[in-house]
């Protein structure tokens, strides 16, 4: 016969194959405790040590403790057991112990055990709450039964009838400290399964309450003595199978006791669990999403068997429940809210939302009671109910109040959520795997929603004084809710804004809050995206950004819930660096926003459909599409607004007349071009080029040079450095061959491009003899104002003077020689006086700074301005 | 053998690490950074209340090469990581005394 450890041995490892092989699965637990009871028993009848002990009148009780006291063995769970004897401790007690355990370590078994008699058990119980709870499930296996009668009675009598309170602070106070260390399970990505909220430490809990406090012995108990209905103990039965199933998986792939669900068996563990990947939801998503479910019903469970069957310490505050008092649907029990008459839900169904309306008043939590009789008359909320305009006003004063998240948690877990909006089914416990995003979707959801709710906590002002400059917050509270309602698979965020959609309507809810809603959803990530994938320095990049937006209580909402958003996804996605980037775009943003004009929606749409005219008309000409694409992505937002579709196109044709060869940063190719305005007489002069700084002071001078006349001009640099410059002039002097003028000026700036051409010189000559320089007294001083505030991205210099030829060359040169750059300039003449707006940078493309910096500057304009000429 | 570190604008990213990437370069070292240079942070004025950036967010990477591939990347990661804006970032070479794998112990340019 084969001795009692190998049988043991045998035995264990053929269950545990079974195990692996799939072909026994819940029963594990219970098959494997009564394998290791075998052991225990037959060692017993065979140990030597055990029969002296008996014959010299010293009984004694193998007694099986803690999980396996409670049959729960786990694959690589700790066994513990107890040798009880009456009184003294016999020395032949240490040989039955060894004969008994130390084959257990020999075949690698975790074994806690200890040798004890009552009183031992006792003085232990008392000092430590830990013996006292192994104890609560002790359990007798073999040798003397009166002996373990008496351990229970004993502790029956002295310990659990005595200070139960003791016990439960105890417990709450170790439920506090599961939640700091291990966390909330029921949504946690790495899950506890024993220690954290929601995990067989919940049930254990339940199973200890009920034996101190009903005496209940077996977990059935807990029905036949009614602290749990018939459908939640089936239940939580099923919700355990679950746990232990996934337990039991995890010790087996891990190779030892590990409770935490790490990232790396989630895997193999949902295919176990058969769990098949379907499109768009791998199994391991699947499997997440029932784990958490089945935790988060446990945690559940546990806080409603506290707060029902537990005295609690804290009483209801009087006055709140004196204002139920007169209510006819509701009472305050306990400190939780339920209902008077259930049979009052079945004519009127919208005081199932009522409840949570109450609820949120009055700051406390449903009953137990009222939670089943939710659950039960859920089937009452029908498409009336969904669309009713009183469930829906009700629905959206729960989401204004500032308790919002408690109230839509319960909303959640009662199911009442998932029914009024039928659209969370199935997305609610949904995982995305990655070690990025911590929560499933409706956790998520509710958790976004919460930190905008204590948002006046946060040591960030900026998001509270924003917050607090919302007209109306409710559509962003909205949003938050059901941002990522779309998630399956990719666009999301505009899945989730046309499902949502689906909702406000049937809300029947306000029209241009919807939009606003629908906005929120539709762009939830633009400014996470842009802050880290576009250049904040670049004006466009901002200006797109702003366009999409188009309004600043828009941009407000948006930056509030890109925080919300990114903060209950994990501690990945927010940090300083991501912070402090998105806050730089929503400033500038802000800034563009405040300016108007260059992201209007008026501005938005003229700009697109010219767009699609210049694409029209290029049509013909040999643009590939591409490229056209590029040219615009590359043209600067301004002169995008201000140019009209046709000098679009011909700046288009001159750009591809200028070559291939044009975006060599060395290319000396420019492009003069001269067209008469008839009714105005004068002349437009189009300058393609590559832009260098000083480049529009040289036209601008050799324009003076031949006796041109600027009346006004737009200089425009694109992103990829063509400098597209325009000037309205005056006629030139010889009206009848105006083209040898236009000659003579190309030659000149051919001169420029070549090198050879000294327009200093020119000009100093040219002015000495002109009549048209000739100084006329001045009529008013002239003015020079730098400003930094206007542009995040440009200082703008604007400057008033009494016109004179040459008076554009010398400003412009002053600038250059200064070491700033033009990007853009309006040149306008009105009489004799010139206003003149330049947007510029320095030579690093900075706005130009310091006091005296900007002083300096601002004194040699004015001199070059009024001490004519400056050569 | 020279180490590259180089201080650039968090959306040239992708595009500097696919440049170095065709040019060959196994490894980097991506970390992201704060500074400032010539490009100062800046303040900002809301209701009232100042909200002073003093560093901007900018991406850094390391990466360690064979001498002869020094030129090649510094060239692509220039041409990658330039805007011709301002804070397009810079790049650093440092020289670099010795490579080993930690885990086979290889050294010179067999660990790089």
């Amino acid at each position: 016969m084969t001795s009692p450890i190998d049988e043991l041995k045998q035995s264990k490892d053929h269950l545990f194959s079974l195990f692996s092989r799939g072909e026994i699965t819940e029963t594990f637990q219970g098959d494997y405790t009564e394998i290791m009871d075998h052991y225990f028993r037959r060692s017993l009848q065979e140990n030597a040590a055990g029969e002296s002990l008996f014959a010299k009148k010293h009984p004694f009780a193998l007694v099986a403790l803690g999980g396996y006291g409670r049959k729960e063995l786990c694959y690589h769970s700790d066994i513990d057991i107890m040798v009880l004897f009456k009184n003294g401790i016999p020395s032949e007690a240490a040989d039955l112990a060894e004969k008994m355990f130390f084959p257990l370590w020999d075949i690698g078994l975790e074994l806690g055990h200890a040798t004890r008699n009552i009183r031992d058990c006792l003085t232990l119980s008392k000092q430590d709450f830990q013996v006292f709870t192994s104890l609560l499930d002790a359990r007798f296996i073999g040798g003397d039964s009166p002996l373990y009668l008496n351990l229970v009675e004993t502790f029956q009598k002295k310990l659990i009838c005595k200070k139960p309170g003791n016990f439960w602070q105890w417990l709450k106070e170790m439920t506090e400290s599961r939640t700091e260390v291990f966390g909330d399970a029921s949504y946690l990505l790495e899950p506890n399964l024993k220690e954290g909220i929601g995990g067989l430490r919940d049930y254990h809990h339940i199973l200890w309450l009920a034996r101190v406090f009903f005496n209940a012995r077996v977990p059935r108990d807990l029905e036949y003595l009614g602290l749990l209905t018939h459908a939640e103990y089936l239940g939580l039965e099923k919700q355990l199978r679950m746990i232990w199933l996934t337990r039991n998986h995890l010790h087996s792939l891990a190779g030892r006791k590990n409770d935490r669900l790490i990232f790396e068996y989630q895997d193999r563990i949902a295919l176990h669990l058969g769990y098949r990947n379907k499109p768009g939801f791998p199994a391991v998503e699947q499997f997440l999403g029932d784990l958490h479910a089945a935790m988060a019903a446990v945690k559940s469970l546990y806080r409603s068997f506290v707060i029902t069957h537990l005295p609690e310490t804290k009483q209801p505050r009087k006055p709140e429940a004196d204002t139920l008092s007169d209510s006819p649907d509701f009472r305050i029990e306990h400190g939780q809210i339920g209902f008077k008459t259930a049979t009052d839900i079945l004519s009127r169904p919208v005081l199932l939302m009522n409840i949570f309306e109450k609820s949120s008043q009055f700051g406390i939590p449903l009953s137990l009671e009222s939670k089943r009789l939710v659950k039960e008359f859920l089937y009452l909320a029908d498409d009336a109910f969904r669309s009713s305009k009183e469930v829906v006003r009700i629905f959206l004063d729960i989401i204004n109040h500032p308790r919002a998240f408690d109230i839509l948690d319960q909303m959640f877990e009662t199911g009442l959520l998932e029914t009024f909006v039928p659209e969370y089914k199935g997305i609610k416990d949904r995982i995305q795997f990655d070690t990025y995003h911590v929560f499933p979707i409706g956790r998520h959801a509710l958790k976004t929603l919460q930190y905008l709710k204590t948002l006046s906590l946060e040591k960030d002002f900026l998001f509270v004084d924003i917050l607090a400059d919302l007209p109306n917050p409710e559509p962003l509270f909205l949003a938050a809710l059901f941002h990522d309602i779309g998630k399956r698979g990719k666009d999301h965020a505009l899945r989730g804004a046309a499902i949502t959609a689906q909702i406000l309507k049937r809300f029947y809810y306000d029209r241009d809050l919807q939009k606003d809603v629908l906005f929120l959803i539709h762009h939830h990530l633009l400014l996470a995206e842009t802050a880290t994938r576009r250049d904040l320095n670049d004006e466009k990049s901002v200006v797109q950004c702003a366009r999409a937006i188009g309004d600043i209580h828009r941009l407000k909402m948006l930056y509030l819930l890109t925080w919300a958003d990114s903060m209950a996804t994990g501690p990945k996605a927010w940090n300083e660096w991501t912070a402090n980037l998105v806050r730089e775009l929503f400033f500038k943003v802000l800034h563009i926003l405040e300016k108007g004009k260059l992201a209007t929606p008026l501005a938005q749409k003229k700009v697109k459909e010219k767009l699609s005219r210049v694409r029209r008309l290029v049509g013909e000409m040999n643009h590939p599409h591409h490229d056209l694409d590029r040219l615009f992505e590359a043209m600067a937002p301004r002169y995008l607004l201000e140019t009209p579709v046709q000098a679009i196109v011909r700046h288009l044709e001159i750009l591809q007349d200028l070559g291939a060869s044009f975006n060599n940063p060395e290319n000396t190719n420019f492009c003069l071009q001269t067209n008469k305005n008839q009714a105005e007489g004068s002349w437009e002069i189009t300058l393609m080029a590559k832009d260098r700084p000083g480049l529009f002071s040289d036209i601008a001078g050799i324009l003076a040079l031949n006796n041109i006349n600027i009346l006004s001009a737009y200089i425009y640099t694109w992103r990829d450095g063509t400098a597209v410059d325009i000037f309205r002039v005056t006629d030139p002097l010889d009206l009848i061959h105006p083209e040898d003028i236009w000659k003579r000026v190309e030659k000149d700036m051919a001169g420029i491009f070549a090198g050879d051409f000294d327009l200093p010189e020119r000009l100093a000559n040219k002015t000495r003899s002109s009549i048209l320089g000739r100084q006329k007294p001045h009529s008013r001083a002239p003015k020079a104002r730098f400003d930094n505030d206007s542009s995040d991205f440009f200082t703008i210099v604007e400057v008033f003077a009494d016109d004179r030829v040459g008076l554009l060359y010398d400003i412009t040169q002053t600038l250059f020689r200064n070491d700033i750059n033009i990007t853009i300039a309006k040149i306008s003449t009105k009489a004799d006086q010139i206003a003149d707006i330049f947007y510029v940078h320095d030579l690093e493309g900075q706005k130009i700074e310091g006091k005296d910096r900007m002083e300096s500057i601002k004194k040699n304009l004015l001199r070059v301005i009024q001490t004519h000429p400056a050569h | 053998m020279k180490k590259i570190e180089t201080i650039i604008k968090p959306f040239k990213l992708d595009d500097v690490k696919e440049g170095l990437a065709a040019l060959g370069v196994k490894g980097l070292t991506v970390t992201e950074v704060k500074g400032f240079g010539r490009q100062r942070g800046h303040r900002e004025v809301y209701r009232g209340a100042e909200y002073q950036v003093d560093f901007v967010s900018k991406i850094k990477i390391e990466v360690v090469l064979e001498s002869e591939l020094v030129q090649d990347a510094v060239q692509v990661i220039q041409e990658k990581a330039r805007t011709g804006q301002i804070g397009d970032g810079k790049i650093f070479l440092l020289p670099v005394e010795e490579v080993i794998r930690i885990r086979t112990g290889e050294t010179g340019n067999a660990a790089v």
